[in-house]
């Protein structure tokens, strides 16, 4: 290994550590468990019984000797809708709050200078840090993952095959680079601001817009969803009439679309519930198809992951060593 | 002989398992400088805390101005100013509006006559319209005097008052203590690391060792009781190595 | 005293650069629900249109215009789900700054060594937040206000009041948030767990107890009128008598009655609905006032 990898691992593993001993971040991951394990355990409570009708149905179908049977109509990946939602939501949010901890830990402990006063350069710290990080929130990701598999299987009495293990394996990675993301925001709104804890509140602020408002103003601008029950039924409109109308309103939809574009939460959780089978019309998709349906969005969430990860660089390689003022 | 201003009875204060202080019994007179030394976690801070009515002791009492500092919390702190250690003040606000605020929660009639005359008391009326963010250390800590001082209290409580301040600092805060102990005769009870400033400004010390005041008596009559020492320091030094 | 302190803590929060920020965002959304309100009517007026032509087309006599069907006070049906959203992080941050910086910046020490009670302290923080959230407010009605005329034209005095009780309500909502905001700073030590103890608790709030309530996924919660999951589980019928305690939900229907957004109720079960915000914004205060006897201002900042 050489010297350079041997410093990030160190202090990956030192974020790693402190990171597991902050009381409040133990809270919130414990929230975010235990809100994941409801999710799943209500969905698949519905779901065990729907099972057990398509069950009955089949038995009564092949008892009368019917060759053709309906397909199951359920997809058991669907139940873990809730935990990605709660990943979109609360995991964000934790990942903030451990970007936030990595840079006010070393600031309020003042022990920035003596990491720096040794051969590691900024982007060694950055990396190492952000590695630590990733290491916390796969554990957590982990976590929900096993209490989502596990309840579907035993609540909703529906284990999942291999492939579907493999969409869902795709759909935590993404979890874990969209956590990323939101970690080097926290990190690097903490790093910039002279009080820490207004870095945070600057992070949370944009968490708020780009998670929740955003997606809400796609949704919002929907033509379908302007009258309770549907704009274009109350014209008596079934969905050829629908898309021939959206034809003339191409321009709308290119701005609903970009609003929509520019929140990354909205291409994550675009890309799981393709992978999760929550979009029927997903279901049918093999799974190259399905990536290559959701390429956009996989290429939105590298990119900015990626731009965050160069922003934490260069935020840890502008930042003063020393503290000039302010409050840690 | 003037009439007691500070006084400690039997006072002890348990922090947790920890008995930070243990049994003091101690009395400062009207007028006096009194320089509290002791190492680091010896109960200095402690001890002004409780004197500031900011915690109230686990046993025994302790008066100022002749007030209880628990049932007669309100009037112990009309009489009283307080400089702690390490405060930065609210920085968005400027220095003006942060005397003002703390004059009128000490009830002055006139703030911002007072303001000003406290201002221009300490040689900083240029400082009123900054903002306290933007100061250095010894500009903070001179507003900190000015809002210890703008009700004109009898007693000063000043913990760590020369921690940060370069050696011109030091001097000017010497300067004012002593302008203020001989203008407006107020006492000053000080912590403090300094003994060179101590040995300068105080006119009485007192020694905590592990919570337990060791020592008191008057700058004089301690040199003459350690007449071997060359310095304060040296006399503190043996103290505290007496007790180890 | 309670006068000095609050107008202190406005003066305070006046300068901080965090705070406007919040607040411009909140009123920028305030200002972008009034457009989104436009684009509806823009867009279900064009989509009609089409419509009238396809179905003229085809034979088809013209569908009655659905715009009609949409309530004057539709068009800040969003703000039901902004104030819940971007209103309580603001009041959560007033609240939270209102005591973090006395603690943190050492001032507390310097406060109470002076002749303040505790609890004249604490009323003058909680008068200050009342204050600041009640001006916020009134910009975004004034901002409403102006977004309505500008696309109705009018707007009638009956909706007016309604948009007023509305704004009262959030006020009312937001105040709880404020004291949270005060009590998680009185409860620990450090700044940081403070904000994230708060930012949890307002998570916990918003998302997860409907969940629990009424089965709504979190981006459900987004939705400004959400009806309950229908679901006959076993936890429902326990969970669901605590529905009337989800503060979010309760803030979110009662919005709708008032913005005639949802279907209509009597006034009794509208104030029904409104209690238990105020009963919580009660039992805060009175917690908040517990703390603060209790709490220790003494000792030195410890500003993480």
């Amino acid at each position: 290994m050489s010297d350079s990898t041997q410093r990030i691992v160190t202090l990956a593993r030192h974020e790693y550590r402190s990171a597991v001993r902050s009381k409040i971040l133990i809270v919130l991951l414990g929230i975010l468990v235990a809100v994941t394990a409801v999710s799943v355990y209500i969905a698949s409570v519905d779901y065990a019984s729907k099972l057990a009708d398509y069950q009955a149905y089949v038995d009564a179908a092949k008892a009368s000797g019917l060759d053709r049977i309906a397909p199951s109509p359920l997809a058991a990946l669907s139940l873990l809708r809730g935990a990605f939602e709660y990943l979109e939501i609360i995991g964000a949010v934790i990942a903030i709050a451990l970007g936030y901890l990595t840079v006010s830990r070393e600031r309020s402990n003042r022990t920035l200078p003596l990491i720096r006063s040794r051969p590691v350069t900024s982007g060694e710290l950055a990396t190492g840090s952000l590695l630590g990080a990733l290491g916390v929130i796969a554990t957590l990701v982990g976590v929900t993952a096993i209490v989502g598999v596990i309840g579907v299987g035993i609540i909703g009495h529906d284990w999942i095959n291999a492939t579907q293990a493999l969409q869902l394996l795709l759909a935590y990675l993404a979890s874990i680079i969209y956590m990323g993301a939101f970690y080097c925001l926290g990190a690097i709104a903490t790093a910039q601001s002279r009080v820490a804890a207004n870095g945070l509140m600057i992070a949370l602020g944009i968490w708020l817009i780009v998670v929740l408002v955003l997606p809400q103003i796609g949704d919002t601008m929907d033509a379908d969803n302007q009258i309770p029950g549907g704009l274009f039924k109350a014209l008596g409109l079934g969905h050829d009439g629908e898309v021939q109308i959206l034809t003339h309103f191409t321009t709308y939809e290119r701005i609903r679309t970009w609003t929509e574009e520019a929140s990354l939460a909205k291409h994550f959780e675009r890309f799981t519930f393709a992978m999760s089978d929550v979009k029927e019309r997903y279901r049918p998709f093999s799974l190259p198809r399905l990536l290559g349906q959701t390429r956009n969005d996989i290429g939105w969430l590298i990119a900015y992951a990626g731009i965050l990860y160069a922003g934490l660089r260069r935020t840890f390689r502008l930042q003063p060593t020393i503290p000039q003022g302010g409050t840690p | 002989m003037s009439s007691p201003v500070i006084e400690l009875q039997g006072l002890s204060h348990r922090y947790d398992t920890d008995l930070v202080l243990r049994n003091i019994d101690l009395t400062i007179d009207a007028g006096e400088i009194f320089g509290f030394l002791g190492h680091n976690g010896a109960g200095k801070t402690t001890a002004i805390n409780i004197l500031t009515t900011l915690i109230e002791p686990t046993s025994g009492a302790a008066k100022v101005c002749g007030y209880d500092v628990v049932t007669e919390r309100r009037d112990v702190t009309r009489c009283i100013g307080y400089l702690p250690a390490e405060v930065r003040m609210y920085g968005h606000m400027t220095a003006a509006e942060n005397l003002e605020f703390f004059a009128k929660l000490s009830g002055v009639n006139e703030p911002r006559k007072a303001v000003t005359e406290t201002l221009d008391y300490l040689d900083c009326a240029d400082l009123a319209d900054e903002r306290v963010g933007s100061f250095s250390t010894g500009m903070r800590q001179r507003i900190g005097i000015a809002q210890a001082i703008v009700h004109r209290p009898k007693v000063l409580f000043l913990d760590e008052p020369t921690s940060g301040l370069d050696p011109l600092g030091v001097r000017q805060l010497r300067q004012t203590i002593l302008r203020l102990n001989g203008d407006l005769g107020m006492t000053v009870f000080m912590n403090t690391h300094q003994l060179s400033e101590v040995s300068k400004v105080c006119t009485t010390i007192g020694v905590l060792n592990h919570g337990e005041l060791i020592y008191k008596d008057s700058i004089e009559e301690t040199t003459r009781r350690f007449p071997n020492e060359a310095s304060l320091e040296d006399i503190y030094v043996r103290m505290e190595d007496a007790t180890t | 005293m309670i006068a000095t302190i609050a107008t202190h803590q406005v003066l305070s929060l006046r300068r901080q650069r965090v705070f406007l920020a919040m607040l411009a965002t909140l009123l920028t959304m305030t200002a972008l629900a009034g457009v989104l309100g436009w684009s509806s009517h823009q867009t279900i007026v064009r989509v009609y249109d089409e419509a009238v032509k396809l179905l003229a087309s085809t034979g088809q006599p013209a569908p009655p215009n659905p715009f009609l069907l949409k309530p004057a006070l539709s068009l800040l049906s969003n703000m039901v789900v902004y104030i819940p959203l971007i209103g309580a992080l603001l009041a959560l941050i007033a609240g939270h700054l209102s005591i973090v910086d006395d603690e943190t910046n050492g001032t507390g020490r310097l406060v109470f060594s002076r002749q303040i009670s505790r609890t004249s302290y604490l009323l003058g923080k909680i008068a200050s937040a009342a204050i600041v959230l009640a001006t916020v407010l009134a910009a975004s009605l004034a901002v409403s206000v102006a977004a309505l005329l500008v696309v109705n034209r009018t707007i009638a005095s009956g909706d007016l009041g309604r948009l007023v009780m509305f704004y009262g309500l959030s006020w009312l909502y937001l105040m709880v948030f404020a004291l949270i905001g005060m009590v998680t700073v009185l409860m620990t030590r450090r700044r940081s767990i403070a904000l994230l103890s708060a930012m949890g608790t307002w998570l916990v709030i918003t998302f997860v107890i409907p969940q629990f309530t009424s089965g709504l996924r979190p981006t459900q919660s987004l939705n400004p009128i959400t009806d309950p999951a229908s679901t006959s589980q076993t936890f429902f019928k326990v969970t669901s008598k605590f529905r009337p305690y989800s503060i979010v939900e309760q803030y979110k229907q009662a919005s709708g009655r008032i913005l005639h957004t949802a279907p209509a109720e009597s006034f009794g079960h509208t104030v029904q609905r409104v209690l238990p915000i105020a009963g919580l914004a009660a039992v805060l205060v009175l917690l908040t006032i517990r703390l603060v006897q209790r709490h220790d201002f003494s000792r030195s900042a410890n500003s993480e």
